[in-house]
């Protein structure tokens, strides 16, 4: 009987899905929701950065602009900087990504769960396992779609993610609008909390039965104590992904957008002095006390909003 | 022993007809089966309880007075039994939804109070032949894959086997408990109902052909079809597809660590697989 | 002459008899077709617990020889073995266990890794080999295994879930030979015929017509009956070993393994009768260690049917059981439970699901019951090449032996009659086989038997196919009529249960569940530890109204597919034949020997019963015939069985405990 390519390779196959789990994707994740918790607990020392850019501080030195979309888009900017950033896109995520979940779809077919009669922990996880894995992959096709590929229609307020205001489109995508969170808003935040906590505890999961599918963990000890590991990692996942989106999904838009400005270093290249950019030195800039004697840029945020229309 | 009367002879040894003792009936909801491919159908039986009873000696009393609790006369159960104390693995069947061995399933301790009830199915991963017996071929036919042997040169006389550590041998004897009971395949998400025989290859072994595969790679001798055991358990139905829900140690009625030799199996396969792609054997 | 490529050889039962015999005769290159009534790996040979005898290196260093095995064997049996094949046996022994041992039976081990041994009854020496408390489950797994390699490579067939019915005889008289068999699949109830050029039963023993017994559901000796009603002798029926430890249930009646008492397990009774503290209030000094006190020497090890006359002495006669009933302790609470756990981890187990209590901490409370039976089909053998003049009288340990241990010198090595019934080319091996174990069977001495039985005699089965069995007679070359005969005549008696079927069961006269059930009571009552003249001729009496009724049995299913009803009621009435002959066998022997205690007839016999007895069926009339064989005692000559007993009371407290 001639073998399908599948039982060829049955093997490789196999642990390719399960290594492809962990690296890149799960590695890759790890670095995402801790970059995109940044939202919250990051701290962009704004006066150097001011001073770097040749911006003059206040006699206090300090400044309120927010730090923590600073700090996201400082990242964002590092990661754009990469050469090459759609091939190793496609090569080091979407594809493993597809093959994963394909693989992963194809295989979730062959069992049958019977959590109802046996009641136990681990078989609840093999459910689970399952089970985020369906609600992970919808959540992600959701979250790439939208924010990279351009799915803007499934935006709530259509506002299109751009890289160089990565917090406040991000922000905006999530609350439904760039005023305030719509009701919309609240089922997107919602999906995002459930997704990320799906693809958390899959991953976690995931990498404590890696550990016994590549015969790492024998013993019932072993297993117990990589469990522990396993779940403290997936905690501490969870809330960097929950911090990510209730960071983002309380960002205030404009405020988002000046440090943006900052970061982007957007302040200094602007060379078009006029009642437009005092316009929009009161408008964008409001009640910030950024020092009042440096230039301020013309032509910034209206870029967007015109793309957007 | 002169003193010795008939009616003294009689009670030494536990007679066959216990004393009646006082009366309580348990009640139980069998699943039957005429035969394979028939639709299935519940009845009801209510049975006393004697001292000691368990699930089998209940069955033999439903075998020899077959009448449902709506008073119809209905043909006995058949079910598969064998050494009566857990050594045989002959009577695994599904009680109050769960496998186990039925044997060992005291009606005092599982069902203390008067009127409770039993239910009793036959296992679901298995194709059924009546009522209660299903066929478990499919295990056995397994074995025969993964080679589940020693191979040793004959049985000629040729001095003893190898040495073996004691603490081994504890390891080795625990795996070699298995009694192909089948409970760990039941309570398995990953094992599936696969009737016909030419899919068996392509099919999940389960838990206790992988601790089997175990232990004989664990022997000296045993060791030497060890690479054709991997072979085996790195394709389909092997190893990868366990799902790791973890339900056959749990029901394992002789407390076999099949969690472990999964993982052990699983550390083979991928030595086996590493060694296997950079020496081309 | 050599075989041809299509003999094929049958071999009944799969337990390790059966498959120590398919992988000899698969070995050879012949085919095997192989019938169980179970998957082979659930065959009744798992139960066995204790060990495996042998003489070892270590005994060996101590004065303990094969010899000494055999002389053991012949002691226990009370001179009613057949010496040359016990002697071939214990010779063996040792290179069985190399052979299992290679086989990768996981036997316990000493800190350096070599085979641990444990003490057993009727032995001052260590010669039991063990693998936890689950010894017989091993060996079979590994005989399963060879099995299962040799299906693999296509020369075992095996046919599970089948029925024997019948054996297929050509020929008469003189001239007849055992040339197949019929069988039933148990699934789709198929009957048909096999033809084998030689036919090994290998079905074991039959504990279910004692109704409750230590035994497996399927062990109701309905082949060995069936095999005897169709002419094969049946041998010493009336020897049944009643197990001194097991725990009664509803079902069946567990065994609690004498390596409970080898591993240092000890039997007692509150000296106080009817004593209700518990028993680890009981203080040392008011508990009567009956068994150490009567018998200093072996003590709690002395053969399993003195230990069990002895417990029952102790509840019936002198009321001395624990808390008045017909029980004793047998307590291990002394010993290091992780030591019992590693040692006897099986039976620990058993105790605990089954009884609910921790035998590590709690003594056990134990009841005697019906175990093994030592009689079997009656078989023949070439002997070897000790044949002495005189025969040897007592040999104390560390002298000198009579003979060497070479193969052969007991029984002629591949001898074609080896364990060969009245019918040529009918087997029988393992406790079907009546030859080893004589009036008691010494503990640990069946799972030897039965492998070499397989092993052993199984080469001469082969021999017998390629030498004796001429071309025209071989199997392939007879004619159909030979077979279909006896396939119709299971048909016929098919039919006539299937069409006395009426659902819901029939009235307790004919409800075949109930004749079994009052069949075991019966037996059991008249036929175990202790028979009168008076109570036997009762059970006969009661036994041919019991065939009567079954003669009008009615089934309560009809079904054509998987009629577990049909089957177990056509066993009944084969175990209700063998029941006669047992009690009819009781009867006659007036004397007591070994397991077989007449309380009209206290003391052995020898002028008149050193003899086999042997039943043979008439068929036509139904009727029983026995006839006594001269038992060759030319290498050994009988002396008393005492095992140093000594008078002991409750009372007393001034002997001394020896060995405990």
């Amino acid at each position: 009987m001639p073998q399908s390519f599948m039982q060829r390779h049955y093997f490789l196959l196999r642990r390719l899905h399960s290594l492809t789990g962990i690296v890149p994707i799960g590695l890759f994740m790890i670095v995402h929701l801790i970059t995109n918790s940044s939202v919250v607990w990051g701290h962009i020392n704004t006066p150097k950065l001011l001073s770097e850019h040749g911006h003059k501080l206040d006699a206090a030195g300090v400044t309120t602009i927010h730090g923590g979309a600073a700090t996201f888009q400082h990242e964002v900017n590092f990661i754009h900087s990469l050469p090459f950033l759609i091939l190793m896109e496609v090569m080091v995520l979407w594809l493993p990504i597809a093959f994963h979940a394909g693989l992963g779809i194809y295989f979730a077919t062959t069992g049958r769960s019977n959590v109802k009669n046996y009641k136990w922990g681990g078989n609840w996880r093999y459910v689970l396992q399952r089970a985020t894995a369906w609600i992970g992959l919808a959540y992600l096709v959701y979250h790439i779609g939208t924010l990279r590929w351009g799915w803007t229609k499934l935006i709530p307020g259509q506002m299109k993610w751009e890289a160089e205001h990565a917090g406040s489109t991000m922000a905006a995508a999530l609350q439904g609008s760039t005023e305030n969170i719509t009701l919309l808003g609240l089922v997107v935040i919602a999906f995002y909390l459930l997704g990320v906590t799906s693809l958390t505890f899959h991953f976690a999961n995931g990498l404590w039965t890696a550990a016994i599918t590549w015969g790492i963990t024998i013993s019932e000890n072993a297993q117990k104590r990589w469990g522990y590991a396993c779940a403290a990692l997936g905690v501490f996942l969870t809330a960097a992904g929950w911090a990510a989106v209730i960071g983002f999904a309380g960002l205030d838009y404009e405020e988002a957008r000046t440090a943006e400005l900052v970061v982007n270093n957007q302040l200094e290249t602007s060379t078009m002095p006029g009642p437009m950019a005092s316009d929009l030195e009161s408008e964008i800039l409001g009640n910030t006390n950024i020092p009042t004697d440096y230039s301020a840029p013309a032509g910034l945020a209206p870029s967007t909003s015109e793309n957007q229309h | 022993m002169t003193n010795l009367s008939e009616e003294k002879t009689t009670p030494m040894i536990a007679p066959n007809t216990p004393e009646p003792a006082k009366s309580r009936t348990v009640r139980f909801r069998i699943k039957r089966t005429d035969g394979p491919g028939k639709n299935s159908r519940w009845e009801s039986f209510d049975v006393p309880v004697e001292p000691g009873a368990n699930v089998i000696s209940c069955l033999q009393y439903i075998a020899a007075n077959p009448v449902t609790i709506e008073g119809k006369k209905t043909t006995p159960v058949v079910w598969d039994s064998g050494c009566l104390e857990e050594v045989c693995g002959a009577c695994s069947m599904v009680i109050n939804g769960r496998v186990r061995q039925s044997c060992s399933c005291l009606i005092d301790q599982y069902a203390p109070n008067d009127g409770d009830v039993i239910t009793l199915e036959p296992m679901t991963k298995f194709p059924v032949i009546r009522d209660l017996w299903v066929d478990r071929e499919r295990l056995f036919y397994h074995l025969r894959k993964i080679q589940a042997w020693v191979p040793i040169d004959g049985t000629y006389s040729r001095g003893p086997g190898p040495r073996e550590d004691p603490e081994h041998q504890q390891m080795r004897y625990k795996l070699s408990t298995c009694m192909s009971c089948g409970c760990c395949l039941e309570a398995c998400p990953q094992y599936t109902l696969e009737e016909h025989e030419e899919k068996w290859d392509e099919a999940f072994v389960g838990a206790a052909v992988l601790s089997q595969a175990r232990y004989f790679n664990e022997h000296e001798t045993g060791k030497r079809l060890k690479s054709l055991r991997l072979d085996v358990l790195s394709g389909p139905g092997g190893v990868n597809d366990c799902g790791n829900a973890q339900n056959c140690v749990k029901v394992c009625p002789k407390e076999i660590p099949l969690t472990e030799s999964i993982a052990a199996i699983g550390r083979s396969t991928t030595l086996h697989s590493i060694t296997k792609f950079f020496t081309g054997k | 002459m050599s075989g041809s490529a299509n003999q094929r050889i049958a071999i009944v039962g799969g337990g390790l008899a059966g498959l120590a015999a398919a992988v000899r005769i698969a070995e050879s290159g012949m085919h095997a077709d192989l019938f169980s009534l179970v998957p082979v790996k659930r065959s009744h040979s798992v139960c066995a617990q204790g060990g495996i005898n042998a003489c070892n290196d270590i005994a060996r260093q101590q004065g303990y020889s094969e010899y000494e095995h055999f002389d053991e064997t012949i002691y226990g049996g009370d001179y009613l073995g057949d010496q040359h094949p016990v002697l071939e046996m214990a010779n063996w022994a040792p290179r069985i266990i190399d052979l299992l041992d290679r086989m990768g039976v996981p036997f316990n081990r000493t800190s350096e890794g070599f085979r641990d041994l444990r003490l057993f009854g009727g032995s001052l020496f260590k010669r039991t080999h063990f693998s936890g408390a689950t010894t017989g489950q091993q060996l079979l797994y590994a005989l399963d295994e060879q099995v299962r390699r040799y299906e693999a490579e296509g020369l075992v067939k095996k046919y599970e879930f089948w029925e024997f019915l019948w054996p297929v005889i050509d020929g008469e008289g003189e001239n007849s030979r055992c040339v197949g068999i019929v069988a039933q699949d148990l699934r789709t109830m198929q009957i048909r015929s096999f033809r084998a050029d030689a036919v090994v039963m290998a079905t074991g023993g039959p504990g279910l017509v004692f109704g409750k017994s230590t035994n497996s559901v399927m062990c109701n000796g309905g082949a060995a009956s069936r095999c005897y009603q169709a002419g094969a002798w049946y041998a010493n029926p009336e020897m049944i070993q009643v197990h001194p430890t097991a725990i009664p249930g509803a079902d069946k009646c567990r065994l609690m393994s004498e390596s409970a008492r080898g591993e240092g397990g000890r039997v007692w009774v509150p000296r106080k009768p009817g004593d209700s503290r518990k028993p680890s209030q009981i203080p040392e000094t008011e508990r009567w260690y009956f068994l150490e006190e009567k018998y200093p020497k072996y003590g709690n090890l002395v053969p399993r049917d003195i230990a069990t006359r002895e417990i029952f002495d102790v509840c019936v006669n002198q009321g001395m059981g624990v808390g008045g009933g017909n029980m004793v302790y047998l307590d291990l609470t002394h010993k290091d439970p992780e030591y019992l756990t590693t040692k006897l981890g099986g039976i620990m187990e058993i105790y605990e699901k089954f009884v609910g209590e921790d035998p590590r901490y709690t003594p056990m409370k134990i009841f005697p019951a019906v175990h093994y039976s030592m009689g079997g089909l009656w078989t023949t053998f070439t002997k070897g090449s000790y044949n002495p003049e005189t025969p040897y009288g007592s040999h104390k340990s560390g002298t000198a032996t009579p003979i060497d241990s070479e193969p052969g010198r007991g029984m002629a090595i591949g001898a074609t009659n080896n364990a060969m019934t009245n019918i040529p080319g009918l087997y029988a091996f393992g406790e079907v086989n009546f030859a080893y174990h004589g009036a008691t069977r010494l503990g640990a001495n069946a799972l030897l038997s039965c492998i070499f039985d397989g092993l052993f005699c199984g080469l001469g089965v082969v021999n017998y196919v390629k030498d004796e069995v001429t071309p025209e007679h071989r199997a392939e070359n007879l004619h159909a009529s030979i077979y279909d005969r006896v396939v119709k005549q299971e048909q016929d008696k098919v039919d006539r249960l299937v069409q006395s079927a009426s659902q819901g069961g029939s009235d307790p006269q004919t409800n075949p569940y109930q004749i079994a059930r009052e069949l075991g009571d019966e037996m059991t009552a008249a036929c175990t530890v202790v028979k009168t003249h008076d109570r036997l001729t009762k059970c006969i009496e009661n036994l041919r109204q019991l065939r009567d009724r079954y003669n009008r049995v009615r089934l309560s299913d009809d079904a054509i597919w998987t009629n577990q009803s049909l089957s177990f009621t056509r066993a009944t009435g084969d175990m209700i034949i063998l029941a006669e002959l047992i009690a009819l066998a009781s009867l006659e022997r007036k004397e007591s020997r070994g397991s077989h205690y007449r309380l009209d007839f206290p003391e052995r016999d020898d002028a008149n019963f050193l003899k086999t007895c042997t039943g043979e069926y008439d068929p036509a009339t139904g009727s029983h015939r026995i006839l006594w064989r001269e038992v060759d005692t030319s290498l050994v000559k009988p002396r008393a069985r005492t095992y140093g007993k000594v008078e002991a009371a409750p009372e007393k407290k001034t002997i001394a405990t020896a060995n405990a």
